[in-house]
């Protein structure tokens, strides 16, 4: 059965989403970007051109080029919407046969049906292309205030596109079924959807019957300003920056169409910047010149600036929203501000810092965020697109699925102990369960018969740190010289948490292993109190660790050291090996201080003395930086991998 | 496993007269539920099997395009580049190093991928691969290039940024 897709038909832009292996994701569009724009135009070659392309040639062509066809959709011509956008909108509209627009393009008129038609049929086809397989059904999404013309007619859109449209959902309902906020239980919901031209704001209540399992939405509330949007934030910006350089070099530059183009890009990168940065600079260098030569454009603009140059449309869009909520019913839903139970930002301009905060303080709550504001309508019509799916296949929806089948994840990184006391993690925390890992590891003195393993759960990096899950022993290794034995221990955690831990002897076959009942189920304070703690020792405990590890390393390398010139007899120079013994004293020494420095230093002047033993001596051991004698390299814990504990 | 439970099922049928119906249904319910999981178990084999190929897929496109990011951040210091130079031409010679320094730039960018799209004035205007900045009045023929202000770049196959143009609406 064919996929049936998710599609916010915005104003300025659109969006497609749909449920795949598993996972809701937003399709790109044969021009590689995540959203089209929701621009037709017929070219002066007389082509017709969608998104992105019609956008490129609006400069040239602004007669022939529609964009914002949806505050049209629906209308009567003598809707006074339309007769105010008529004023502003470069193309030709006048009134259609049954008292609807048509719009000019080339030397036809279309209907605003049709336009929306073009754009959602590159949708279709674009979504095509990007499953490899063909689509011919939709959930399409429209504002909560549309009436059931503007609804009828985006729906015709559909049908004209070749989409059977199974739903139109509205747009806010859209973002709070992204959210997952369609939770089984009553809520009052208000999504504060500040586009790129329109600003919408919409109270939800959401309803569940218990009894029959239904859920219902009613939007108990709309309101906004359909010509208040973040580009109005941009013109701002770019206003600001050409009254500065007027400032700096008494040159106005909005005349000039190349230094206004690099302008808007500056403008719209600063905006962006400053959403994470309190400051950036404007660098526009050769932006103009006068008889005196080349001029640029530099200065710095901070957040504080930006915010106080939009501050106006930040206080109105508070405003109508509290309007909305609060005004006595038709103009709002007349309700209290606290009684909101959850809040959804959607449309990019959102990711402002000081318009969350704006939101924030209104409702004395925390905004929804973390979804890509510019995607969240198409992708809670994503989900509806699956839930309608999955009932027409009389399937459960793959959320369903996952629900049933909801995968635990480690909250803690599980380790062992390991020579020095470091804690070699085994299974990374958020590593999702049921899974198992194995490595091997090897003793750390020669003939070691017996290891200790000792179970370790936490973020530190030094044994002593976590919390101790278990230990038990494996004996009856046969003696042999350190890192030869090859011990395998598995960590295997099923998927009701339950820890199985086993070592093996893979020379004898012995094998020990226990079971931990619950490696999952600390509570969620212990869990932050814990991560928090690795947070805070991070610093310390990283030179700790290094430290060890250098420790580590020097250990093997006096070992290796010493066995070499034992090995060597009296084929090394008298004069060689009281040098290397020289330095293996210092290094000796170094071992059981503190300061890394000096460690690090006597290991790197040992190894470049034994280097002088000669490469013969060292074929059989693989040189002093090379080989574990067979055991696979794994953590890169000095020169011998980890190594358990030694036995007590 | 279906024939089992048949058995199952008729043992359950012989066995209780009483009780029977609910033994039934209970059966039918876990063999439901048993088809129901078997079937997802299956499907999110199948998707995993999916997600691996994609993220193949993911994988190369990301080695192409991955610094898309930073190659379009170097196009517009290249661009000011060619702003300065011309600034500079105009005055004079200019040191040759400069080009030098230019062409080391652009080799590198090359190397990873990125092509200049070639647009001449006189070429038609193409939104494929150029953007219009400005329409102006000129001897050029209607909706051919006037001036290319700023050059297109390509990387691999994808328009990166298309060429910054000026159209001629005719005279």
């Amino acid at each position: 059965m064919a996929k049936i897709i998710g599609i916010d038909l915005g104003t300025t832009n659109s969006a497609v989403a749909v449920m795949k292996n598993g996972e809701l994701q937003i399709l790109e569009n044969s021009e590689g970007n995540r959203t089209t724009p929701s621009i037709v135009a017929i070219s002066k070659t007389n082509e017709r051109l969608v998104g992105l392309l019609a956008k490129r040639q609006s400069v040239t062509n602004p007669k022939n080029t529609v964009f914002s066809v949806k505050r049209l959709i629906g209308r009567k011509f003598t809707d006074p919407e339309v007769q105010r956008d008529k004023a502003w909108l470069p193309y030709e509209i006048q009134a259609g046969p049954t008292g609807g627009v048509e719009v000019k393009m080339g030397d036809k008129w279309y209907s605003p049906e049709e336009i929306s038609a073009f754009i959602l049929g590159k949708l279709k086809a674009d979504a095509e292309a990007r499953l490899g397989e063909k689509v011919d059904e939709a959930v399409i999404t429209v504002p909560a205030y549309f009436d059931d013309s503007q609804r009828q007619a985006t729906k015709n859109a559909g049908e004209i596109a070749g989409l059977k449209v199974d739903r139109i959902m509205n747009e806010p309902t859209a973002a709070a079924f992204a959210y997952g906020v369609n939770k089984e239980k009553n809520q009052k919901i208000v999504v504060y959807d500040f586009g790129g031209g329109t600003f919408d704001v919409s109270v939800l209540e959401m309803g569940f019957d218990p009894e029959t399992k239904e859920q219902t939405v009613e939007v108990r509330a709309t309101g906004g300003d359909t010509h208040l949007g973040g580009d109005d934030f941009d013109k701002k910006i770019q206003q600001y920056l050409v009254e500065e350089y007027k400032k700096q070099e008494g040159i106005d530059i909005s005349k000039d169409p190349l230094a206004v183009q690099r302008l808007k890009e500056a403008a719209e990168r600063a905006k962006h910047e400053l959403s994470s940065a309190m400051e950036t600079e404007i660098n526009i260098p050769y932006i103009s010149s006068d008889a005196n030569g080349p001029k640029h454009f530099q200065m710095k603009m901070t957040r504080a600036k930006l915010e106080s140059l939009v501050q106006e449309y930040i206080d109105l869009s508070i405003k109508l929203t509290q309007e909305t909520v609060t005004a006595a019913a038709p103009k709002g839903a007349g309700y209290q501000l606290s009684e909101m139970d959850e809040v959804i930002l959607v449309g990019g301009q959102t990711r402002m810092p000081a318009m969350q905060d704006a939101v924030k303080k209104l409702f004395g709550k925390e905004p929804h965020q973390g979804i890509n504001p510019d995607e969240v309508v198409a992708l809670g019509a994503g989900i509806q697109a699956e839930i309608l799916s999955a009932k027409a296949e009389g399937r459960k929806t793959e959320g369903e699925v996952k629900d049933i089948l909801l995968l635990d994840v480690t909250p803690l990184s599980l380790s062992i102990e390991t020579y020095g006391g470091v804690a070699t993690p085994m299974i990374p925390k958020n590593t999702t369960v049921p899974t198992a890992k194995t490595q091997v590891f090897s003793t750390a003195a020669d003939n070691q018969t017996s290891v200790e393993v000792l179970v370790l759960q936490g973020e530190r990096p030094m044994a002593a740190d976590n919390k101790v899950l278990a230990r038990f022993m494996l004996d009856g290794i046969p003696p042999s010289p350190r890192g030869i034995p090859q011990v395998e221990v598995t960590f295997d955690i099923d998927a009701n948490g339950i820890l199985n831990v086993s070592a093996k002897d893979k020379a004898s076959g012995k094998t020990q292993s226990v079971k931990i009942q619950a490696s999952t189920n600390l509570s969620k304070d212990e869990i932050e109190k814990l991560k928090k703690e690795a947070a805070e020792h991070a610093a310390e405990d990283m030179k700790k660790k290094e430290l060890i590890d250098a420790r580590n390393q020097a250990e093997s390398l006096i070992y290796l050291t010493e066995k070499s010139l034992r090995d060597a007899g009296d084929k090394v120079a008298e004069d060689i090996k009281t040098g290397i013994n020289e330095k293996l004293e210092t290094l000796k020494k170094a071992k059981d201080g503190e300061d890394k420095a000096a460690l690090t230093a006597a290991i790197d002047a040992l190894s470049a003395e034994i280097q002088k033993i000669g490469q013969a001596a060292y074929n059989k051991d693989n040189g002093p930086t090379g080989s574990d004698n067979g055991q696979p390299a794994d953590g890169g814990v000095g020169e011998s991998g980890p190594e358990p504990a030694q036995s007590v | 496993m279906a024939e089992e439970n048949e058995e199952i099922k008729k043992s359950v049928d012989a066995d209780t007269g009483a009780g029977n119906d609910a033994a039934n249904g209970k059966l039918a319910e876990i063999e439901k539920q048993r088809d129901e999981y078997l079937a997802g178990w299956q499907r999110t084999k199948a998707d995993f099997l999916n997600y691996k190929k994609e993220e193949l897929s993911h994988l190369e496109e990301v080695s192409r395009y991955g610094n898309a990011d930073i190659m379009k951040d170097l196009i517009s210091v290249m661009d000011n580049f060619d702003l300065a130079l011309r600034t500079l031409e105009k005055e004079g010679s200019v040191e040759k190093g400069i080009y030098l320094i230019r062409t080391q730039i652009e080799d590198l960018l090359k190397k990873r991928g990125l092509a200049n799209i070639d647009i001449k004035e006189g070429d038609a205007f193409d939104p494929m691969v150029a953007e219009a900045l400005a329409e102006i009045p000129s001897d050029k023929p209607e909706g051919t290039v006037v001036e290319v202000i700023e050059r297109g770049y390509r990387l691999h196959e994808k328009v990166l940024r298309p060429a910054r143009v000026i159209v001629s609406k005719g005279t």
